[in-house]
């Protein structure tokens, strides 16, 4: 009897559980720095292009992880490259943006449906260099016709690890200045600000507390990932020192975690206690004057219909630098077929030359041959800002997992801001966790 | 003996349907877990065999995998004391009012509290967060306009604020499931002994405590014991509305498992982790089921 209450509950729990997991399982991870689909859950199953007119081509399965708004501009890309190849076919899938690196390791793990290209993260190439899961792109690019010099600098020398060329940039989604005219103009103040004394005189002369308008809102959770590294560039310091092992707690860390705590404590041009997407609610109701988020957003606030500026993120300290991403094309190591990587060549060659259409989704493009043509300079709402960032922009650390090793610094951070904190107990902690994530992997 | 083997087969075949649902969806899952969390498997290919370390690395203070796994253990367990009383007494008193109900109303409201149940996690999610964000959230505005001043109250990044959040959300989120059992339970109870008490003069209070409550006892410990798993498996609450903030206050295990498989590229840890929490599970289950049970002699 009692063995079988006891195995009578084990089911009952194991029944359980996997319920939980199927409940779960659909959720989305915004922490994923993705810049597709930025705070809303986006969970789109996944779609694919239409297969028709393929025959006789040769067909190229393409995974992205663009599920949010910015889906339809590079399905608009694939489609008219297929509409003029007499050769390939791109089948263009998207998945959705919360699982897509557990979509692409399960690939990888099973080497069961792998896609031939794929849309990559600039910073996860190191992760997946290191597992030798990737191929380099120097030969399929030398016959293409594709050099490094097509390519903003930033994005090509990160992408370039033992010699190699990993990964093809698209874009590059630094971290930048969204600004509401409309209170700019009620204050009286003429231009965005471009320093630390212009920000908080803007920014003090743009709160009014007793009617819920505050001038730079601080976020404590996402897009902190953004934030604080940008501050360190400003002071030229990274996340990591020379020899790449974390730097989390450096004196200039701290003076970065204090300065922006001030703003909510000391300046008070922040209201306490900001939960998750709560700059981002605040802004959509015109209470919130500027905000740093990422060029994705601008899908967002052009629906809800925001009179908002755009601007580089002004110099808090000595110098410019700001934190960004990247979408890469980046191609399996198992796909050796000769033809299939001659459709990639063709097919990344074309998006070089016909990349503007992804810029029209908010996106400034890596191609400088896009980015120096008349029909994106036209575009200075948004994309010519983003790409003034360009000459500085930073990304991640090229370290395995980085992002398991930073953890417990966004959790530092969100206590500090929740004012639970101080700046240096709070890094001192997260560099103590840092390394002992690095010691796990050892 | 003929009729014995075909009446054996036919009852096996049967059970088969099920069987298979069982073995693919349940046992292979399980013993492939098993047997990953004693690999080093870094979720991309390669593996190998390292016996106990996963399990060794749960249980030595100061790595990665035990900080995780007893930050994550404490959260979950938190979760765990604060919503299942009040999942099991909010679902019976929703169940004795629904039922008190004339017989019309009743499927209505039954349906009502049970919908939200229905709900994906990422909606149920989404409403929430607007209902308790600090500065555009509806109730902080309510409590503005009661005259209430100071700052805002950080429904998602205060203590204790925020566990009554998430507490409050799960309970409207999944009371009805145990609402509906409770139910069944009470309709199981025979009248006579309703009408035999008011015969000798019995109040409401009194029925509730000598007749319903001892009656539907069975049941109520299976929606305690459903209850308490459920809370153990806690996860898209805190990590679609809080992320695991203030800090790691609301981390809850599932929440840091998931984080060593997909972040750290550690699988075989994240199973041992898992299936140390499933043998807590299977612990804390059969205490409370014998505790229960054992009492009525």
């Amino acid at each position: 009897m009692k063995w079988l209450h006891f195995t009578l509950i084990a089911c009952l729990v194991l029944a359980l559980t996997a319920c939980g997991a199927g409940k779960s399982g659909s959720t989305s991870e915004a922490d994923n720095p993705s810049g597709s689909s930025g705070s809303s859950g986006a969970s789109d199953s996944s779609k694919s292009s239409d297969t028709s007119a393929s025959r006789g081509k040769t067909e190229l399965v393409f995974w992205s992880p663009f599920s949010g708004p910015d889906g339809p501009f590079m399905k608009k890309i694939v489609d008219a490259y297929n509409e003029q190849s007499d050769s390939y076919q791109i089948k263009f899938q998207i998945q959705p943006n919360g699982d897509y690196y557990k979509l692409l390791d399960n690939a990888f793990g099973t080497k069961k449906n792998m896609p031939d290209l794929m849309i990559m993260h600039l910073d996860s190439i190191p992760t997946y260099v290191r597992k030798d899961l990737l191929q380099p792109m120097d030969d399929l690019a030398a016959k293409a016709g594709i050099t490094k010099e097509d390519y903003v600098d930033a994005a090509v020398s990160y992408a370039t690890i033992d010699g190699k060329w990993w990964g093809i940039p698209l874009d590059i989604h630094p971290l930048i200045m969204y600004y509401n005219k409309d209170l700019f103009a009620a204050a009286g103040i003429e231009h965005p600000p471009t320093n630390r004394e212009e920000f908080l005189e803007a920014a003090k002369k743009l709160t009014d507390p007793s009617n819920g308008q505050w001038g730079y809102v601080m976020p404590t959770l996402w897009p902190q990932q953004f934030i604080f590294p940008s501050l360190l560039y400003q002071q030229g310091v990274d996340l990591v020192d020379a020899d790449g092992n974390p730097a989390l707690n450096s004196p200039e860390a701290v003076e970065a975690l204090a300065f922006m705590k001030s703003l909510i404590f000391e300046h008070k041009v922040s209201p306490e206690n900001v939960a998750q997407d709560g700059e981002v609610k605040l802004f959509l109701q015109g209470k919130n004057a500027i905000q740093f988020n990422g060029p994705w957003m601008k899908d967002q606030w052009d629906k809800a219909g925001i009179n908002y500026g755009v601007a580089p993120i002004p110099v808090f300290f000595d110098q410019p630098g700001v934190f960004g991403g990247s979408h890469t094309f980046v191609v399996p190591k198992e796909q050796t077929d000769a033809v299939k990587l001659e459709g990639i060549g063709d097919f990344l060659k074309y998006v070089a030359g016909h990349s503007l259409d992804w810029a029209e989704s908010g996106q400034a493009v890596a191609s400088k041959q896009v980015l120096a043509s008349p029909e994106f300079q036209a575009l200075t709402q948004q994309q010519t800002e983003v790409a003034k960032e360009f000459d500085y922009v930073h990304f991640a650390p090229p370290i395995e997992d980085w992002g398991s090793i930073v953890g417990e610094l966004w959790t530092q951070i969100n206590l500090t801001l929740l004012g639970k904190a101080e700046p240096q107990a709070a890094l001192d902690e997260a560099q103590k966790k840092a390394l002992q994530a690095i010691e796990a992997k050892k | 003996m003929r009729g014995s083997w075909r009446s054996k087969l036919t009852s096996s075949l049967f059970v088969l349907p099920y069987f298979v649902c069982f073995a693919l969806f349940l046992l292979y899952p399980l013993a492939s877990g098993i047997v990953l969390s004693f690999q080093d498997y870094d979720m991309l290919g390669s593996r190998e065999f390292i016996g106990l370390e996963n399990y060794k690395n749960i249980f030595t203070p100061g790595t990665l995998i035990h900080d995780l796994f007893v930050r994550g253990l404490s959260g979950t367990f938190k979760f765990v004391i604060y919503s299942v009383p009040f999942l099991v007494i909010v679902g019976l008193a929703l169940a004795l009012l629904v039922n008190a109900l004339s017989n019309r109303v009743q499927g209505f409201y039954r349906t009502i509290f049970f919908m939200p149940y229905a709900i994906s996690a990422t909606v149920m999610a989404t409403i929430w967060m607007r209902v308790f964000d600090t500065d555009t959230g509806f109730l902080n505005i309510l409590l503005d306009k009661m005259g209430k001043t100071g700052p805002h109250i950080g429904w998602l990044n205060d203590t204790p604020w925020v566990w009554i959040a998430l507490v409050f959300c799960t309970i409207w989120w999944t009371v009805g499931f145990n609402m509906i059992i409770f139910i069944n339970g009470l309709n199981e109870v025979p009248e006579e002994l309703y009408e035999a008490a008011r015969l000798d003069g019995a109040n409401a209070w009194h029925r509730l405590i000598h007749i319903t409550l001892p009656s539907i006892r069975s049941i109520s410990t299976v929606v305690l014991i459903m209850t308490i798993i459920a809370s153990f498996n806690v996860f898209a609450q805190p990590f679609l509305m809080t992320r695991g903030g203030p800090g790691y206050e609301t981390t809850v295990l599932l929440m840091n498992i998931f984080a060593v498989a997909y972040g750290q590229h550690q699988g075989g840890a994240a199973s041992a982790m898992a299936i140390v929490l499933g043998l807590i599970m299977m612990v804390v289950s059969t205490v409370i089921y014998r505790l229960l049970s054992g009492r009525r002699g």
